[in-house]
């Protein structure tokens, strides 16, 4: 056998070196499918961890909403939001004509009374 | 098929893993079955070890997973990425056990008998063709696996180690020519004596 010791393997000897790795192919087992999925679970909670913890979403809402006032707060903003868009899409032509019909009469208003309300002219 | 898995037949693997990054873990469980097998082949055919094949397989699939919220469909193949980093997580423990242990001390194939079964002797020549995988230089070790040992062609083989096939032709013909003077003083050993 030491005459083989220099001669490189055959193109043929090769392919059937390689035509006998083909033949394994194992099977993955049930443990090992388990252990996969125990990765997709860790991989999914971290995920979910990252989003945002579901505690500090609730206590962010928690927040939020004091600050608006809870629901008395909330529906004062509610009214204002909807006068706020009434008057941004009524031209501001139109706006007298509005105060008008509300007020039926115009209405001035001044930064400074008209009288001399600290009584200075005697 | 578990009736979990029903609404995705059909659907590529792209979508599953995009469906898996907006929390569906059922999806990330289908691509998980769907392709562990090919993969662990893979990995086994290039280790010939079992446990090692299994790590490298989870290993990937873990990298897949976290992943997942970038991947673009369209853009690449979910089994061409797998293929790569297969491959290289392979050669990675190929030239891990090179360090350990020179090529003429890793384990003689176990009963070179002439009573060896075909079995034993398949074995024996996937340990010694591992062996000499470890051997060759990365990529040249990467493009003959996915040549001779996964049957892929070389425009296929181009995509997965993103070079041109011409690149894929000049690893696979200098893998090929490298094995054959690694292997040439274990011929008997691998029964070719008495073959020819």
């Amino acid at each position: 056998m030491m005459t083989d010791k220099r001669t490189d393997l055959t193109d043929l000897e090769l392919n059937d070196l390689f035509a006998s790795a083909r033949t394994a192919d194992p099977d993955p087992t049930d443990d090992f499918m388990a252990r996969l999925f125990a990765d997709i679970d860790d991989v999914a909670d971290g995920f979910e961890q990252v989003a945002l913890p579901t505690e500090e979403r609730r206590s962010l809402l928690a927040s939020l909403w004091a600050a608006l006032g809870g629901w008395a707060g909330a529906s004062g903003l509610a009214a204002a939001a909807a006068a706020g868009l009434w008057i941004g899409i009524s031209p501001p032509s139109s706006l007298s004509s509005v105060t008008d019909v509300i007020w039926a009469d115009s209405v001035d208003v001044s930064l400074f009374a008209s009288e001399d309300i600290l009584g200075l002219e005697g | 098929m578990d009736m979990a898995f029903d609404q995705y037949d059909g659907a590529p693997d792209g979508a599953l893993l995009v469906a898996f990054a907006n929390g569906d873990r059922a999806a990330a469980r289908l691509l998980a079955i769907r392709l562990t097998p090919r993969a662990l082949g893979q990995a086994y055919r290039m280790l010939t070890d079992r446990a090692e094949a299994e790590d490298v397989v989870q290993d990937a699939l873990m990298r897949l997973w976290k992943i997942a919220p970038e991947w673009r469909q369209g853009e690449a193949q979910v089994s061409t990425w797998l293929y790569r980093v297969v491959a290289n997580l392979c050669t990675d423990r190929l030239r891990r056990r090179k360090r350990n242990v020179g090529i003429d001390q890793i384990a003689e194939p176990e009963d070179p008998t002439p009573s060896v079964t075909d079995r034993m002797q398949d074995d024996a020549r996937q340990k010694a063709l591992a062996d000499a995988l470890a051997s060759l230089p990365d990529r040249q070790a990467q493009a003959v696996a996915l040549r001779h040992l996964e049957g892929l062609g070389n425009p296929e083989i181009a995509e997965i180690m993103e070079i041109s096939v011409e690149a894929v032709e000049s690893l696979t013909s200098r893998g090929k020519r490298a094995l054959a003077a690694i292997l040439a003083g274990r011929k008997a050993e691998l029964g070719f004596d008495d073959d020819r």
